[in-house]
């Protein structure tokens, strides 16, 4: 008996000797250097861009008189709008920014150069999703910093350094149809700049060249990369976010017939129809008004008219939130502001049938109505109703109404170098609060809406203030 | 890993084999008490120095049999029993050949009660430093209820449980001087019968997502399903120097549970039914009408046969149960259904070698409905919050106000949505225990354990294309299930030598103890699922994801036990650990204690005292460490690697940190223990101090790395308070007893630091909206929010953001018992409360969102603005939390042979009740909580959040045993 105890001491003696776990995980040590590294790896950047615009895209959205969140879900203060540095949303924004620009700079430091079979191709796409990430960090934050734990700079630096990279990737990039694309964020980037010349150069290039260009970003519902904007707009039971109701015939641009996990379209980050609404604004602060007026027309018939459309079942979109006033006939009659006059067929009759929905780009500028334009805030006021609808749903008014986020307390309080002005969000004094931006009446007797704030016409009236309009400075 | 497991399983075969046979001398007795003259079941009567022993059978009478080679008459017999003085009986002056009757005192102060701290062996509690709750089979056999955490609320004198929500087999929150981690689940580490069982109480990480995130929601709780058969005694420690020798996580107590091996003589057999109501509690709805849309009364039943008999050299004990609810919630959604078996029994080997065995199988299944934000449509967010307003096209969501006409239309599609519903956890759970206890010399034990529990948990919530239909959503039918097996094996060897050199005694406990356990989970769904269908591959797009951890942690440890003149003790231990889950940079671990224990009332100076009015006096102090251990794997970088868009893909994981440790919680404590009135009160006071260090929190970096949060030693978290409690045995005739017991306890929280790292939250929301967080300078789980303030007509003006809107961990807890006996009925309550605390009223104040009330809110303000500051002063929907709740309640009618003649040994009947009495300072019930963290598996939370959970329903029990 005494063996036996002593068998058994040895033996468990023995077992906690052994700390061996089978670990499940896969390490950076075995990983980098692998077969197919780089490809895998750039498939994960593209991953991480669908995750870094669920943020940016919705959010940017909400804070814009774009869309309203009329429900519960997501963030219930940036329609204010409401930008407090301590909100984990814009941690949450600028933390998936960051984590797209750290695996760019992994991947073409580490995975690039330990795999052997790594192509020009995968190479230039990192480097150009990296400079997306830097485009993103200049248009959406006041300053972030260029890499992990440093100061946090000025757009500018963002948007230069996004230069730099995206000519290496022209450089590098071998695809023809890929590096045509990457035109397009070099043309953002000096377009951000306030660089007119170069806009205008690489604009009528694009405009010559690739008059229907998109590169888009794609997602993977059966992957955890689900279209949030796609979600938020159409999928969930909640109908999450309400459209302006002047904008209301653009939505949803996103949306799924069957399956929701395997129906997710994909949201353009990049297409040509900015050359064209950049070439105008740059031609409008070149005073040249009959250029721009002819390339705004050149938009609406030679692109947006060949844009996609789809027939969309959107019974469902009764628009029934904590505001259940959304209009859904399309008798509706829509007043931009109160002074403005009533605008039919900007609702669509949702509870009617099908409803014809604009995939990539839609507008309700007629070529008639910048006929009409006699002045160069009336073109600069149609261009600006452009841009906002042809960007609907791509998170981009945010900006183009100079709003600008702080960067966040955690950032703060981990990075010692974050100057305290940066902890303020950029509010212009023109950007009416308490929700103002997306409320509105409706008489629905009379089936009359009447927008409280024209957002474009509060642009054109402070059209020299900073972040505004960049290419008439 | 794999041969090294399998030869100890044969070397545990091995052990097991054949039993020999002895020639023997039987002795008979009965144990009665000594003042109503009652036999006494479950004592247990051991040879001293030997490893014999046998259990008193329900007539108070045992058989223990002595090998023929031993001198009868040399021999001294141990009684004892939890709630009795224990007593020693030399056999000298016995005629063994006929039947010898022992007195057993009621022991209220229990000074020479034997339980098993540290690990393995036991120790008289005269010798401990610390306190040890035990809790007798008697004391929980009456209760109605029949999951092991219910069992013990208000039972444990400085323990509050909470049953978070009312829906079958979900969480409870567990509290023992406060919150000691801010990452660990405050659940205490439970064994049975020695072997570390799975004690996971929050959803796991790939879990059926009914409530407001998975992690947050009323998940299925591993304590639901740990049968509670059988048992022969709880014993509870918290946290500190009591549980040092228990290692890297016992920082939040530790609950052992003893089940019976034995009886005594020929088989006795019991067999019970309890059956009765469930209603569910509508006390704290808003709406009156949400009860009747919802609730229906259920019908609730168990039925459990016992057996048990033996003598000295073999014993068993079994048990099994089956109960079954129909549930209180419309459409059989918390219906459950439990099977428990378990079995044990004792085998004399030889005379120095015992071997003990329990094994225990049970299986559960329990539906749910959607509770909490599982978006879409779920009961009391759509009927309670008003989202009624926005879900299946809109409604009149204020409820008692709706015309006959929209209340049918609400009805009917609450009616329809419950019945659309198919949500269900299915647990099957196998415990074992093998002990071998070999008494190598007469003061020198050595005890061999080895034990698995395996749980495998299958989760399956089905969304109908008529459910999304009813609900107006887009999306298509779908299945999602959820599998987690957990796997733990628990190897120890402990051995106990006890010396005596003069004045002095010396017990000294080594031992080395082993667990390793594996959780894998498993989520598989599919998508565009036709009605009806009920398994994963009839979906046309199918998804699965997969989890896996392991933990192997080792310890050693050693305890010196020094006595003089059985009055002075001096206690010291120390343990030294390795884990899996520890950072490459750090070695072993070590947690040292020293305790001193004095027993004044042994002092020979009192004894010359007059004791009738204190009797005993027990002083103790004490110095310990426990630790919480990280979780697998968080000291490694790793990549994540998955699919995208019909290619391989991978990003970053976690960052790894290399030097991650376990937190320690240093604990200190003083206190006495006071029996007076002949030990008829017993007076126990105790002040705590403990303070973790190096304690886990899991912070995210600068947003600029762009990783994710990880896990950090970084913060210090403070609770210091009192322990009071007070038993009384109020009156004691052989007629008529009267017990109470009262207890209350004080706690001071404060995270003392968080080593600069921002706050973070253990439940809720967004920091816009409501969260539990933790930050410096507060304590742990405080509610934050907006503060807002108003101008003198009530109009909102400004608001403060993050604010501390209340602690939710109350500064005073504490429960009450009252036991009566007149003659042979019996009269049992028991109560828990709460005060000083308070919880975010989320319901309330998405009610006002939503416009179904404006309670709290300044009239100006809601004239003014309407809810567009829903947000903004969220302390108007802060309540206090303060409660007293009569947890159970019953009585009870016992016929013995006088009544009933030979045809039944006893037989006796009873009702009673679960939840019979709330009251509340809130209208609503500050129990009814999301019940997980934020932060996922296991993971710490305070509770503190009310939000769209069902208040623990009532029940109303007849019960009628009998014993053959």
């Amino acid at each position: 008996m005494k063996k036996l105890f002593i068998y058994s001491a040895l033996s468990l003696s023995l077992a906690s000797c052994s700390m061996d776990v089978v670990n499940p995980n896969i390490t950076e040590n075995s990983f980098v250097g692998t077969s197919q590294s780089s490809e895998i790896w750039l498939a994960g950047m593209k991953k991480q861009l669908a995750n870094t615009l669920n943020q940016a895209v919705v959010f940017a959205e909400i804070v814009s008189d774009n869309y309203y969140n009329n429900s519960s879900l997501t963030n219930k203060v940036f329609d204010g709008p409401v930008l407090l540095y301590s909100d984990v949303d814009i941690d949450n924004t600028q933390r998936a920014i960051a984590r797209l620009r750290e695996m760019g700079t992994y991947g073409i430091e580490r995975i690039v150069p330990a795999d052997k079979g790594a192509t020009a191709t995968a190479k230039a796409e990192m480097l150009f999703i990296k400079a997306y990430a830097h485009i993103l960090s200049g248009e959406l934050f006041v300053a972030l910093p260029m890499a992990a734990n440093t100061e946090a700079v000025s757009p500018a630096v963002h948007f230069n350094e996004a230069i730099k990279l995206i000519n290496e990737a022209i450089t590098t990039q071998t695809d023809a149809t890929l590096k045509n694309g990457y035109q397009l964020a070099l043309l953002r980037c000096y377009y951000n700049l306030g660089n007119r010349t170069e806009a205008l150069r690489i604009a009528n290039s694009i405009i010559q060249s690739s008059s229907l260009m998109v590169r888009n970003a794609v997602f993977d519902g059966l992957n955890g990369a689900s279209n949030l904007q796609q979600s938020y707009t159409f999928s969930n039971s909640t109908n999450v976010l309400a459209p302006l109701p002047r904008l209301d015939f653009l939505d949803p641009k996103y949306y799924h017939v069957g399956n929701v996990n395997t129906d997710q379209k994909p949201l353009a980050i990049l297409k040509s129809e900015e050359a064209f609404l950049v070439a105008a604004e740059a031609y409008l602060g070149n005073n040249q008004l009959e250029q721009a007026r002819t390339t705004l027309k050149a938009l609406i018939n030679d692109v947006i008219a060949k844009r996609p459309t789809a027939m969309v079942d959107a019974k469902l979109q009764l628009r029934k939130g904590i505001r259940a006033d959304y209009p859904v006939a399309s008798a509706t009659r829509v007043q931009a502001d109160a002074q403005s006059a009533a605008q039919s067929k900007l609702v669509l009759g949702r509870l009617e049938g099908n409803v014809k929905v604009n995939t990539v780009s839609g507008t309700s500028v007629t070529i008639a109505e910048l006929d009409k334009a006699e002045t160069v805030d009336q073109l600069l006021y149609l261009l600006s109703l452009i841009r906002q609808q042809v960007f609907m749903s791509e998170g981009r008014r945010m900006t183009d109404l100079g709003i600008r986020f702080p960067v966040s307390q955690i950032e703060k309080l981990n990075n010692k170098k974050i100057d305290d002005a940066f902890t303020k969000a950029v509010l212009p004094a023109y950007i009416p609060t308490g929700i103002a931006m997306d409320d509105f009446t409706y008489d629905k007797a009379n089936n009359l809406v009447v927008i409280k704030h024209d957002m474009n016409k509060v642009l054109v009236a402070n059209k020299t203030a900073p972040n505004v309009f960049p290419m008439l400075k | 890993m794999k041969k090294k497991m399998a030869k100890k399983i044969c070397l545990l075969l091995v052990v097991l084999s054949p039993v020999s046979i002895f020639a023997q001398t039987k002795i008979s007795g009965k144990i009665i008490e000594a003042n109503s003259k009652k036999s006494i079941q479950g004592v247990t009567v051991s040879v001293v120095g030997n490893t014999a022993h046998t259990i008193s059978n329900i007539n108070g009478e045992f058989i223990i049999t002595l090998a023929n080679n031993v001198d009868v008459k040399q021999q001294l017999l141990k009684f004892t029993s939890v709630g009795y003085e224990s007593k020693e009986q030399s056999l000298k002056d016995i005629d063994v050949s006929k039947l010898f009757i022992v007195e057993l005192r009621e022991d209220l102060v229990k000074l020479d009660e034997v339980v098993v701290t540290g690990q393995g062996l036991s120790v008289s509690k005269r010798r401990l430093s610390t306190n040890v709750t035990t809790i007798s089979a008697e004391q929980i056999k009456g209760l109605p209820v029949n999951r092991i955490d219910q069992l013990l609320q208000s039972q444990v004198p400085n323990a509050q449980i909470k049953m978070a929500g009312g829906q079958a087999g979900g969480g409870s929150i567990i509290q023992t001087r406060g919150f000691n981690s801010a990452f660990a689940n405050s659940t205490p580490i439970i064994y049975v019968d020695g072997v570390r069982v799975d004690n996971l109480n929050t959803a796991a990480t790939l879990g059926m997502s009914l409530s407001g995130g998975t992690a947050q929601g009323t998940a299925t709780s591993s304590l639901a399903d740990i049968p509670v058969e059988n048992i022969e005694k709880i014993e509870f420690i918290n946290g500190g120097a009591a549980t040092t020798l228990y290692g890297s996580d016992a920082a939040n107590g530790v609950l052992q549970i003893f089940t019976k091996k034995s009886g005594s003589g020929k088989a006795n057999i019991g067999v019970q039914a309890d059956m009765g109501l469930e209603k569910g509690t509508g006390d704290f709805f808003y709406f009156k009408r949400t009860k009747e849309l919802l609730f229906r009364d259920a019908f609730t039943q168990r039925y459990s046969v016992t057996a048990d008999g033996g003598n000295s050299d073999f014993g068993f004990s079994a048990a099994a149960s089956y109960a079954a609810n129909n549930g209180y919630i419309i459409h059989d959604n918390n219906k459950s259904d439990k099977f428990d078996f378990r079995a044990g029994f004792h085998a004399k080997i030889s005379n120095k070698v015992t071997y003990e065995s329990s094994i225990t199988y049970g299986r559960q299944t329990l539906t749910r409905n959607r509770n909490g934000n599982s978006g879409g449509y779920s009961a009391l967010w759509f009927l309670e919050n008003g989202a009624s307003k926005v879900i299946g096209g809109g409604f009149n969501y204020k409820l008692d106000s709706a015309s006959t006409e929209e209340y049918a239309r609400i009805r009917s599609f609450v009616d329809s949505a419950e019945m659309l519903q198919n949500n269900a956890s299915l647990v099957n759970r196998f415990q074992t225990s093998q002990v071998i206890k070999y008494q190598a010399l007469k003061n020198l034990l050595f005890k061999a354990t080895a034990g698995i529990d395996y749980r495998a948990q299958t989760e399956q919530s089905i969304v109908t294309n008529a459910f999304n239909r009813l609900i107006k959503s887009a999306s298509t039918g779908s299945i999602s299930k959820f599998d987690r097996n957990y796997w733990g094996i628990t190897l120890e060897l402990t051995g106990q030598h006890e010396a005596k050199v003069g004045d002095f005694s010396f017990l000294t406990t080594a031992g080395t103890q082993l667990f390793k356990n594996t959780d894998r989970q498993v989520a598989y769904s599919g998508q565009d699922l036709l009605d009806g269908g009920l398994t994963v591959g009839l979906g046309a797009t199918r998804n699965a994801n997969e989890y896996y951890a392991e933990i192997v942690s080792s310890g050693v440890y050693l305890q010196e036990n020094i006595g003089y003149k059985n009055r002075y003790f001096l206690d010291l231990g120390i343990r030294g650990d390795n884990n899996s889950a520890f950072g490459s940079t750090i070695g072993t671990q070590w947690y040292p204690k020293v305790g001193v224990s004095y027993i004044l009332s042994s002092e020979p100076f009192f004894q010359n005292w007059d004791q009738n009015i204190l009797t005993t006096v027990k002083f103790r102090a004490n110095y310990g460490v426990a630790g919480n251990f990280p979780p697998p794997f968080v000291n490694e970088t790793t990549l994540t690697p998955g699919g995208f868009d019909g290619k391989q893909a991978i990003g970053f994981g976690q960052s790894g940190n290399t030097d991650i440790k376990p937190e320690k919680s240093y604990s200190k404590e003083i206190g006495f223990d006071f029996g007076l009135f002949r030990n008829r009160v017993l007076l126990t006071a105790t002040y705590f101090n403990n303070q973790t260090k190096d304690a886990l929190f899991i912070v995210p970096p600068a947003s600029s790395t762009g990783q994710d949060s990880y896990y950090r030693n970084i913060g210090v978290i403070e609770n210091k308070g009192f322990e009071f409690a007070v038993m009384a045995s109020v009156i004691e005739t052989k007629d008529f007893d009267l017990k109470i017991r009262a207890s209350a306890n004080t706690v001071d929280n404060l995270v003392v630091s968080s080593g600069g790292a921002a706050s973070f939250n253990l439940s809720g929301m967004s920091t816009r909206t409501i969260q539990t967080v933790v930050k410096e300078g507060y304590p742990v789980g405080y509610i934050s929010g907006y503060y807002g303030y108003f101008n003198a007509d009530g109009t909102y003006k400004s608001s403060d953001p993050q604010a501390f809107l209340g602690s939710t961990i109350s500064k005073l807890t504490g429960s009450f018992g009252l036991n009566i006996r007149y003659k042979r009925l019996s009269f049992f309550a028991n109560a828990d409360y709460q005060q000083g605390g308070y919880f975010a009223n989320w319901n309330k104040q998405f009610r006002f969102n939503y416009g179904a009330s404006t309670e709290g809110v300044p009239a100006a303000e809601v004239a003014k603005n309407g809810t567009l500051n829903w947000l903004n002063f969220s302390q108007l929907f802060v309540d206090k939390s303060d409660f007293l709740k009569i947890r159970t309640m019953g009585i009870n009618y016992t016929f013995d042979k006088a009544n009933l003649g030979n045809a039944f040994k006893r037989l006796s009947v009873g009702i009673s009740a679960v939840n019979p009495f709330n009251f509340t300072a809130s209208d609503a019930d500050p129990e009814a909580i999301m019940p997980g963290g934020a932060q996922g598996q296991g993971s710490a939370t305070t509770g503190g959040v009310a939000y769209a959970q069902f208040s623990a329903p009532r029940q109303f029990i007849a019960t009628i045993k009998v014993n053959f």
